[in-house]
């Protein structure tokens, strides 16, 4: 037991700060239905400017600490309820990417301003010691506890007895019935965003210290809470605090048993996560109820061009394709592995805008499929194009574990499972002599015909392996699959009660989809040459989300687009661009999800302006005159 | 082909108590609420029978149970003379029971065409993985035949290639109905059809529903709030209160009862 205190009262530490994180994304959730991806990236943005006033500026740290968590998280939690909002009434994919869009903005935002190398920020709290048991604990250690445990306890006493806290408990239930009790929603859920970023900024100023300050470390570990609110079921605060008090001592414990097995090194940080997996799967569904689901429109952008445009682009495009090799010289690489993207784009957006299901782990099905591609090659000699279907076919049961919860779950709580598992896959899946080994990388030889491994012959191997994916991904969507699914994104309910077992139609989507995205990493590996897990994180499934929805919603111009501007527009920038790209992506992700051109009608204002300019030009004579005037005076 | 199905369907018209939907003593409990309540109903094929009642008792609550998307607390629901209480609803659709929805589930961005035929697919994909993948040339020739009849008999050929969500409520009243039509379902759950149609509308619908009970010999199980078209289309019609069966008989018989009366009369005035 005395060997396992400092483990205790570590974890019971990190704990508390993922209880008040959790609390704060609960909070949100429960009053506004938007499950706030970009939580962490919140307490990241906080702990980067309590960073500046703090350590660059010298600013005391009450003071500094009191400017973070008393005015930028209110100000951030004002503008977190107007995106809320806007984004109430889109589908849950949307919702998804809305958020998962402010996640990369504010992390662009942070890389472009401090860079994205890992400072460290001292313990500004005392760290002078005492002795629990034996045991050395900081004055930190206890404050963080004491400070984190006092909010819970407060929030918890707001929402029993004042009348703010009782009405942002009947806010979630029905805001309606609130409204004709003179309440007003918007005020009682602008109180709630409030609240949850102030405690997502406190949480990131008290856990900076010790993760240091690093955008993707804080974003991605802030986001433990996840495991937390899942314990709480996204819906009850002390539950939740619990879950995170659990969650901290469960990593913390488990730190201690894997010590010296280097192949388990990386489940105590994946400790959060699968919890998160594990809760999702077991939880009775009835608890799981999704709050805020009230989707009034069900837009889904049409290609706006013609057919006899669109034969002209797609001819156009295809002839490019095939020129690129004599058009662009010494950027050949980029396109090579833009062709990969084509299919993995073409993969998740069968799954997302097809079938209307979330994944956030896609990277990881690529990851798979490329150590399986390297491994099949040369270790087990499989001729070259034999072992990149069975890439595929090896990513494929990979897809039908993922189906599981979306089997039992949709929209968000899908999302949160695929991002847990992505998340899992790379901390314990990667490492294991199963995928990338303790090495880290495999090599992938690219295909024995001496021509084709050149750079131009490869590039057309691989743009060969995406036409055929093109062609079979058409095929499904004009098969009978293929109107299931886009039934399936419509109302799965109505499809069950005529007839189909919907499971099946989502193993079956999640099974291509995977094969697809299995044979994308294994050409991404040929293509690199020697492949590890750092291309296939957690972080990339976001990032692919995002940029799937900037290029749009077509199943094939949205591949390509989407192909295009990840891979192959980089090599295009200047250096100095290049830092803005995240930035880029997730604003005008989170612009595309909030659907605002079609919310504004964008196209019609710009429409009946142009009309209209050209009315008042040839019905206001006066005007004319008076302008004709001017030019003579 | 349709020869076929007219003679079968003659045939279950002349035999008018053929097994069609049965619901034996149904309770059925949220927490502590008790929504419906040892309710009985018989309603075979051939026929139109009605569900009526006020707001809240029970109507819907009951028809989720018969499509399978609610387990009842007690009691037991069977169709064509088979027990299918602890059957999902994909296979209770498959045994060939439709169903429509209060507030339609209409696949608002595909075509109406589409909506329609889904009817008939999703039934042939079933839950065999290959059926859900391809279909065979017979499918396809049944689908074609199906689709076409049920557009028709519905009167939307003009909408067929217009997407779902741009539709009217009326419309899309009928494309669900289509829908349902298309589908090789022997038996229909039709939740407040005519809601949200207009009189002229309604009219044609409750000839449609005629039509379909007496050319397919299907049997049809009806809430509706219209009393005029309950009154015109149903042959029999069960009346429900705060979850409890209070009355059942004929068209006629449901007008002159004083107790539907008093139920309709003391919760919301309607002639009936």
């Amino acid at each position: 037991m005395k060997d396992l205190l400092p483990f205790i009262i570590a974890g019971i530490t990190s704990g508390s700060i993922y209880g008040l994180t959790a609390m704060g994304l609960v909070l949100s959730y429960k009053t506004s239905g938007i499950f706030n991806f970009a939580h962490g990236a919140i307490a990241a943005a906080a702990a980067y400017l309590f960073y500046t006033l703090n350590v660059q500026h010298g600013l005391a740290w009450p003071l500094a600490a009191a400017v973070c968590v008393g005015i930028g998280g209110p100000l951030l939690g004002l503008a977190l309820e107007a995106l809320a909002r806007l984004l109430a009434d889109v589908p849950p994919a949307r919702k998804v990417v809305g958020t998962v869009g402010l996640l990369l903005a504010i992390q662009g935002v942070i890389s472009v301003i401090y860079g994205g190398d890992l400072r460290s920020t001292p313990q500004f709290l005392p760290t002078s010691r005492f002795s629990i048991g034996g045991t050395q604990v900081e004055y930190s250690q206890l404050i963080v506890v004491l400070l984190s445990t006092g909010a819970a306890v407060g929030l918890y006493l707001f929402f029993r007895s004042t009348r703010l806290g009782v009405a942002m408990r009947g806010v979630v239930d029905d805001p309606t019935l609130l409204a004709l009790d003179a309440t007003n929603p918007v005020r009682v859920r602008r109180a709630a965003w409030l609240i949850s970023a102030s405690f997502a900024a406190a949480s990131g100023i008290l856990i900076a210290p010790t993760l240091g300050l690093e955008p993707l470390l804080l974003t991605l570990l802030v986001v433990q809470a996840f495991g937390a609110a899942a314990i709480g079921s996204f819906s009850s605060l002390p539950l939740t605090f619990v879950g995170g008090l659990a969650v901290g001592l469960l990593s913390s414990l488990s730190t201690k048993f894997v010590l010296g097995k280097s192949a388990l090194s990386g489940l105590p940080p994946s400790i959060p996560f699968l919890v998160l997996f594990v809760v999702l799967l077991v939880m009775p569904k009835r608890r799981l109820v999704q709050a805020g689901v009230r989707v009034r429109t069900s837009v889904r952008d049409r290609s706006g061009l013609p057919p006899r445009a669109r034969l002209a682009v797609g001819a156009g495009g295809a002839l490019f394709l095939v020129a690129v090799p004599r058009l662009v010289g010494a950027k050949l690489p980029a396109f090579t592995s833009g062709a990969t993207f084509v299919l993995i784009f073409l993969s998740l957006s069968l799954l997302v805008w097809t079938s209307g299901q979330v994944s956030l782990c896609h990277a990881a099905f690529a990851g798979v499929g490329a150590a399986a591609f390297g491994q099949l090659t040369t270790q087990l000699h499989v001729p070259w194009a034999l072992a990149l279907v069975l890439a595929g076919v090896v990513t494929v049961p990979v897809g039908a574990v993922v189906a599981i919860p979306a089997i039992r779950l949709s929209g968000l709580y899908l999302a949160l499972a695929t991002f847990g598992f992505g998340i899992l896959v790379q901390r314990v899946g990667y490492p294991s002599s199963l995928l990338f080994g303790a090495a880290g990388t495999r090599k992938v030889p690219r295909p024995g015909i001496s021509w084709l491994s050149t750079d131009t012959g490869f590039y057309y191997v691989v743009l060969a392996v995406a036409v055929l994916a093109c062609l079979l991904v058409w095929a499904v969507y004009h098969s009978r699959l293929g109107l299931l699914l886009r039934g399936l994104a419509d109302s799965p309910l109505a499809l069950s009660t005529m007839g189909t077992t919907v499971n099946v139609t989502r193993v079956l989507v999640f099974c291509l989809s995977a094969f697809l995205a299995g044979v994308a990493g294994g050409l991404f590996g040929a293509a690199v040459g020697n492949i590890g897990g750092f291309g296939f994180g957690p972080f990339e499934s976001l990032t692919w989300l995002t940029v799937l929805a900037v290029a749009g919603t077509s199943q094939f111009g949205a591949a390509f687009l989407a192909a295009g501007l990840l891979a192959v527009a980089p090599s295009y920038e200047p250096g100095s661009w290049n830092q803005y790209q995240t930035l880029v992506f997730g604003v005008v992700a989170l612009v595309v999800a909030l659907q605002l051109p079609q919310r504004y009608d964008l196209r019609g204002r710009v429409a009946r302006a142009a009309r209209g300019s050209a009315h008042r030009r040839v019905t206001s004579p006066l005007r004319a005159r008076t302008a004709l005037e001017g030019v003579k005076a | 082909m349709t020869d076929m199905t007219q003679t079968l369907g003659s045939l279950a018209v002349a035999d008018a108590a053929a097994a069609g939907l049965a619901v034996e003593d149904l309770t059925i409990r949220y927490g502590g609420n008790v929504a419906v309540s040892g309710l009985s109903l018989d309603a075979p094929l051939g026929r139109v029978t009605g569900l009526i009642g006020p707001n809240g008792a029970g109507k819907t609550t009951t028809f989720n149970a018969c499509s399978g998307l609610l387990r009842p607390s007690a009691g037991r629901v069977s169709l064509f003379g088979a027990d299918v209480t602890n059957l999902a609803p994909p296979a209770r659709a498959r045994l060939g029971l439709g169903r429509t929805f209060q507030r339609m589930e209409l696949f608002d961005s595909l075509t109406v065409a589409q909506n329609v035929r889904l009817g008939r697919e999703a039934a042939l994909a079933g839950r065999n993985p290959v059926r859900q993948l391809i279909s065979t040339a017979a499918d396809r020739r049944a689908i074609a035949g199906a689709v076409g009849e049920a557009i028709e008999l519905c009167g939307i050929g003009d909408l067929a290639g217009l997407r779902a969500g741009s539709l009217s409520t009326g419309q899309r009243r009928l494309v669900e109905l289509a829908r349902a039509l298309a589908g090789d379902f022997r038996f229909l759950l039709l939740d407040e059809p005519s809601s949200g149609l207009d009189k002229a509308e309604t009219t044609v619908f409750g000839s449609i529903l005629r039509r379909v009970v007496e050319e397919r010999g299907s049997g049809i199980l009806l809430v509706e709030h219209d009393m005029d078209l309950v009154m015109r289309v149903c042959d029999y019609i069960y009346v429900l209160d705060f979850g409890q069966p209070i009355f059942d008989g004929t068209p006629v018989e449901v007008r002159r009862s004083p107790v539907v009366r008093a139920a309709y009369l003391g919760s919301e005035a309607t002639d009936v």
